[in-house]
């Protein structure tokens, strides 16, 4: 018994310096903000004096731009995650298949994953240069019509999604292959026997048995796909005018350039609630498909 | 019964070819952004910018002469490195105890575990605001500690559950071995378990040294351009009047390729770190 209770002491005093780090650097700044969020802290206006109860997160509910990033950014994460999860799930089919140079065609799939998405953010701007660009000379040979890929209120919003997907597609196939990897063979070989086509195979035997891998995959490509910030500030800031506002620019601007830290860390805890409860899912699921 | 054997193959061949067909169109997809980008390294301005692409030039290094002199990009290149080293070698050891600590006792059940995650998961930009004033109060703004700091707010967290995993693999009986030898508990973790998990903490260092690396967000708050890192320098340069495209390639080249040289060199760790621990 008392070496159980020296083993837990052991334990705990090893833990102590990430404990230490994560309140000095984690906890205590989020209730900073959380203070904050109901007082009226500002640059210039430094003190928690003031407490205010609510008024920061009417303040912000009432904000015609906040519902603008809240839309934007529900839109973004969406697109992407769908058209990433199909595109993926198509390529993991085929690099699940029997093929040569399997290797080669994974370490390229694993290069925009490791670049800065600011770096990749800067190669896409320069090709997606209205006159200079080589998308838009691409296009030209091709004898269809130049696009403003950037400059436009409609367009800029899908080539922010591109950008996104190219790099972060590989996200999904590596998820999804893992996941085709460790099926089982016995149930396909059964149902080859039973006459089953490959589609529905694909339907009866490879999806229901994927569920876990591909819930897992969505839900941390939809927190990931949240924080989007890098892109869009070296693509768009947030333009033109609103139409590329996610939340996290919303949050940036409001407080670097409008100077409302209270109103900030209001705004900020609603994106923190909203990806928490992401979290929730996420951990239920991942729990679920280690002891599956 | 043979026809239908022979179409059989015959559909496989044809499944095969469009296979390859359609990953290396996927593949050029990845590849042709970037060595585009590293040819206008090698290009005058004239080149780069000439519609349609002329496809044959003398290749210079004068972008990469004036990146060094003339944007002090050895400046960057140096707080880069030692911001992303310093913060990834504070937090290896750390987490690793507390990787230890959570695989072994069980410190604090489920609801750690939960909330390991939870911070890994964290939205930047909610951390780095207050993180922002925190630093203002401490009056340690511009400074290279600030980042650090501030950087061990995701390497921990992504640390601790990469090790998690890594800790797992390493059987118990070891280190009950040790225990009966006189080793004390501690000498346990740092003269047994951790040799034993070296690959793959050199592994997970690696990468968040590449998060560290790759980060904008907190060196775009917290520090002057002047004294910020690589992502920073990219950013203000393509603001800049009349942009260097050559030069922006060189920098953009110093950026992305050590990376790529790293995850080549943790290949067969790389996809568990990518994703985040989804996958055992």
């Amino acid at each position: 018994m008392s070496l159980r209770r020296d083993e837990l002491k052991f334990g705990w005093s090893i833990l102590s310096p990430s404990l230490v780090i994560i309140v000095a650097i984690i906890i205590y700044p989020l209730l900073f903000s959380l203070v904050a969020s109901f007082t009226t802290y500002g640059f210039l206006h430094p003190f928690f004096n003031e407490f205010i109860g609510f008024e920061n997160y009417k303040t912000i509910f009432q904000d015609k731009y906040f519902w603008n990033a809240i839309y934007v950014i529900f839109k973004f994460v969406f697109f992407v995650v769908c058209l990433e999860f199909l595109l993926g799930f198509g390529v993991a089919l085929l690099l699940n298949r029997k093929i040569k140079a399997k290797g080669l065609f994974y370490t390229i799939l694993t290069i925009p994953m490791v670049m800065a998405p600011v770096a990749v953010a800067l190669i896409w701007r320069v090709f997606l240069h209205p006159e200079l660009g080589i998308m838009n000379y691409i296009l030209s040979a091709l004898r269809l019509a130049p696009v403003n890929w950037l400059g436009s209120g409609k367009i800029a919003f899908w080539s922010v999604i591109m950008v996104d997907i190219w790099q972060q597609v590989s996200f999904m196939i590596l998820v999804l292959l893992a996941g085709l990897v460790s099926l089982p063979s016995e149930p396909f070989e059964a149902a080859s026997i039973d006459g089953a086509t490959s589609i529905q195979g694909f339907f009866y035997i490879t999806l229901p048995l994927m569920k876990p891998v591909i819930v897992v995959a969505l839900l941390i490509r939809v927190i990931f796909g949240f924080r989007t910030f890098d892109l869009v500030y070296i693509l768009t800031r947030g333009g033109p005018g609103v139409s590329t506002d996610v939340i996290s620019y919303y949050i940036y601007r409001r407080t670097f350039m409008g100077l409302s830290v209270s109103e900030s860390s209001a705004a900020s805890y609603i994106l923190l609630a909203v990806t928490m409860v992401v979290v929730v899912f996420l951990y239920r699921a991942m729990r679920m498909q280690r002891e599956v | 019964m043979r026809v239908r054997v022979r179409s059989k193959r015959r559909d496989k061949a044809l499944m095969d070819a469009v296979t390859y067909v359609l990953l290396s169109l996927f593949s050029l997809i990845i590849l042709l952004p970037i060595l585009w980008m590293i040819r206008f390294s090698f290009t005058t301005k004239f080149i780069a910018y000439s519609i349609p692409p002329v496809w044959f030039f003398k290749p210079i290094l004068e972008n990469y002469r004036s990146l060094f002199a003339d944007y002090g990009f050895l400046n960057f290149f140096v707080n880069s490195i030692v911001v992303s080293v310093c913060s990834t070698i504070i937090a290896v050891p750390v987490a690793f105890l507390a990787a230890y600590s959570f695989n072994r006792f069980r410190t604090g059940g489920r609801s750690v575990q939960f909330g390991v995650l939870a911070l890994q998961m964290l939205p930047p930009i909610v951390l780095s605001l207050p993180i922002f004033m925190l630093m203002k109060s401490l009056n340690v703004l511009n400074t290279r500690g600030a980042l650090i700091a501030s950087y061990l707010s995701f390497n921990l967290p992504f640390l601790v559950w990469m090790l998690m995993g890594f800790v797992e693999g390493i059987p118990r009986e070891l280190e009950e071995a040790g225990v009966i030898d006189g080793a004390s508990r501690f000498q346990c973790v740092t003269r047994i378990v951790f040799p034993l998990a070296a690959p793959g903490v050199m592994a997970s260092g690696i990468l968040s040294f590449i998060l560290c690396w790759n980060e904008f967000l907190f060196a775009l708050i917290l520090m002057a351009e002047k004294k910020s890192t690589i992502p920073i320098v990219l950013a203000a340069m393509q603001t800049e009047r009349g942009v260097m495209l050559g030069t922006l390639a060189a920098a953009t080249v110093f950026a992305v390729i050590p990376m790529l040289v790293l995850s080549i060199a943790i290949q067969k760790y790389l996809v568990r770190g990518l994703t985040f621990g989804a996958l055992k």
